[in-house]
């Protein structure tokens, strides 16, 4: 086998290897606390599956779960998009978040601010998000590119401002005040996602997303952007001596990867909740580097990695429904295989140190 | 009219006396985060092993009673703050053997760290005490305020000395502007600090005159874990007295941005930390008058945005001179 032949083989091997241990040490943590943990686990790893039951003839149990693996996998999805693009360029933006939650906003805005008839106003939602994402990522990149800003602090601080946004509006503008929460009034039906399956809230989002992949596999595997994202990740000096403007490819990483955040934001909004309320979903924006590691960058890997992660995820609140440990295993579960899969030098170095130790022992056994 | 309550309420003593609790646990972090930075290692998980640290306190405190039944009582916060410093330090050591050992992305490492904690917390606070959201049914310890004697009866000075209920501020408050003095001069003053600035500078000359760069960077991020840990103690123990799910609330990436904002030394960053502090004491006593709190919330993170984007304006002009100067010497 040559050389890239093995890699591709490796590869994969060494991910799900990853994914294993990972759960295995999440199984782990689970029996130190629960007093049922292999009740518990069996929830987190079988729960979102739908029962086929023959009882009183043909009927599928439970579809609202597997429902809720669809609607996480495709949030995470769109999220998982949005950073392999960014990551692919190596480009740390960890802007998702604030992305995501403008992009809500925005659905909010139009939802409730404009009347339209159906298709349009939905449409026009949906735009606004992704034009408010495009726009919250071009900032970062065009500081980046042009002032050599640094896009860590960057984002995170435009993530402060956007949440600060959020609330802003929300509280003074959006609000009902007629409702016991911080929220809006449900969005009119016009500006919500028309529903696929029955009893679920799996939306028409799940097909833009899958759409989004093909989109996203298409612009970096076959066009002159995806070619010079993947130069400019591998090297910026190289890829400015082959004539590429990394500048241009910088910002516009970092915009492009806000479009497919925004959409994210949307899918809380005008697909899930169908009304906006504070506190959205802290943290949801930076799941989303978890699933673009497991991929590799790899958009057609992303919709696999995504849909595993959701599976868990929806695993791990049926577990929390139903046994004494929380949902939040899977969280460490998560940075767990963070730190296993960009550790490259993870096996070599367990090789090195059980060959260390045998050596160690046949010193032993020689001197002995 | 609202303009002169506002400017009032500034200029009193008992706002700087706020000002001052609300910094506290954003100097501590970024003194940690500074170290870490100055030595080539960005610590992205300051806001991890703040939380974990303030969890680990307040557990640790409250269950002291019963682990360590020989223990006095006046020493479960100090339990509980050994503890949360031990976790502290670990979690930066674990961040320096994943990035060094075994060539991780420190980046990633961090927000992995990051995620572990905000996970962790919960997980491990709901089978303490069988609540997800605060420990609030658990008795904790709280960290000691000093009070500075004999000047709670000086109007102005008490307040400002000691807070307005003349109470004092809590220990973390005096570690934290310690801290800051003894960071700037142990960078400036020893070879240690050099040697860290170097290894952060320029790692290939700071080992090719002999300074372990692995070492320094070990040494840096179990320091900046000590120091984040000390901020999350303060939250748990000091300025609350309970551990809440995810407390932090993004004061360690804010502690970043003061890092940047102050330019990377302890001074620079003491101020920047006063600034968000400020802002921050800002917006909540606003609240209650026209300007929406989270509009002054929105300024420090913009005016750190604007001050990374003058930073580089200013260098790359630098370098533009210093090339210029170069091409008009060697021009024959």
């Amino acid at each position: 086998m040559n050389m890239k032949g093995m890699t591709k083989f490796v590869e994969p091997v060494r991910i799900i290897a990853v994914v294993l241990i990972a759960l295995a040490i999440g199984f782990v943590i689970t029996a130190l606390v629960s007093k049922e943990p292999v009740q518990a686990y069996t929830a987190l790893l079988t729960g979102p599956l739908p029962r086929l039951s023959f009882e009183n003839g043909f009927e599928i149990k439970n579809i609202n779960r597997f429902g809720n693996w669809l609607e996480e996998s495709t949030t995470l999805i769109l999220l998982g998009l949005a950073v392999s693009i960014v990551f692919r360029a190596r480009q740390f933006s960890l802007g998702a978040e604030g992305q995501m939650l403008l992009g809500a906003l925005m659905t909010a805005v139009i939802a409730l601010k404009l009347s339209l008839p159906f298709p349009a106003h939905m449409l026009l939602a949906l735009a606004a998000a992704m034009i408010i994402g495009f726009l919250w990522g071009l900032i970062p990149g065009l500081l980046k590119a042009y002032l050599s800003v640094d896009e860590i602090v960057s984002t995170l601080m435009l993530n402060v401002i956007a949440l600060q946004l959020f609330d802003l509006l929300l509280f003074n503008w959006l609000r009902d005040p007629a409702a016991g929460f911080v929220g809006t009034v449900p969005f009119p039906t016009s500006a919500v996602l028309p529903l696929l399956i029955p009893g679920t809230r799996v939306s028409f989002m799940t097909i833009l997303m899958l759409i989004a992949v093909v989109v996203v596999w298409f612009l970096m595997a076959r066009t002159p952007f995806g070619f010079e994202l993947k130069m400019l990740g591998a090297n910026r000096k190289f890829a400015e001596y082959g004539g590429i403007n990394t500048k241009r490819v910088i910002a516009l990483s970092m915009a492009v990867s806000g479009i497919l955040a925004g959409l994210a934001g949307a899918h809380l909004s005008m697909g899930l909740l169908k009304r906006l309320t504070i506190n959205l979903s802290p943290g949801l924006g930076f799941e989303g580097i978890v699933v673009a590691l497991l991929a590799r960058n790899d958009p057609r890997w992303v919709l696999l990695a995504g849909l595993f992660y959701g599976y868990l995820r929806t695993g791990a609140q049926i577990m929390e429904r139903s046994s004494d440990v929380t949902r939040e295993v899977v969280l460490i579960i998560q940075a767990i295989i963070i730190l296993l899969i960009t550790a490259e030098r993870l096996f070599p170095f367990v090789q090195q140190w059980v060959q260390l130790r045998r050596s160690r022992e046949e010193v032993v056994v020689e001197a002995g | 009219m609202s303009l002169e309550v506002v400017l009032q309420s500034i200029f009193s003593a008992a706002f700087i006396a706020t000002v001052i609790r609300v910094a506290t646990p954003l100097i501590l972090p970024a003194m940690g985060g500074l170290l870490s930075d100055l030595g080539g290692v960005i610590n992205i998980a300051l806001e991890g092993i703040m939380l974990a640290a303030a969890f680990t306190g307040v557990i640790v405190s409250g269950f002291a009673p019963q682990w360590f039944p020989g223990a006095p009582a006046w020493s479960y916060p100090w339990l509980g703050a050994l503890a949360g410093v031990l976790v502290g330090m670990a979690m930066g050591w674990l961040i320096a053997f994943f990035h060094l050992e075994l060539k991780t992305d420190i980046i990633l490492t961090g927000l992995a760290m990051n995620i572990l904690a905000s996970g962790a917390t919960v997980f491990l606070m709901f089978s303490f005490t069988g609540d997800k959201g605060s420990t609030s049914t658990l008795a904790s310890a709280r960290l000691p305020s000093l009070q500075i004697p004999f000047v709670n009866n000086v109007p102005v000075l008490g307040t400002l000395l000691n807070g307005e209920n003349g109470t004092g501020y809590n220990i973390m408050s005096y570690l934290a502007f310690a801290l800051v003095a003894v960071i700037w001069i142990f960078l400036y003053r020893t070879p240690a600090g050099a040697h860290l600035r170097a290894t952060g500078e320029m790692p290939d000359a700071a080992q090719s005159v002999g300074i372990d760069i692995r070492r320094v960077r070990y040494q840096a991020l179990v320091a900046s874990g000590f120091c984040a840990a000390l901020g999350g103690l303060y939250l748990s123990m000091g300025y609350l007295s309970i551990f809440q799910a995810n407390m932090t609330a993004g004061r360690g990436f804010i502690a970043l941005a003061v890092i940047f904002l102050g330019n990377r030394n302890p001074i620079g960053a003491l101020i920047a930390a006063l600034i968000f502090g400020t802002a921050s004491a800002l917006g909540t006593r606003l609240g209650t008058m026209a300007i929406p709190p989270q509009f002054v919330e929105m300024i420090p993170p913009a005016v750190t945005i604007a001050a990374l984007i003058i930073y580089n304006i200013r260098r790359r002009a630098r370098i533009n001179a210093a090339a210029r100067r170069f091409q008009e010497q060697t021009a024959p």
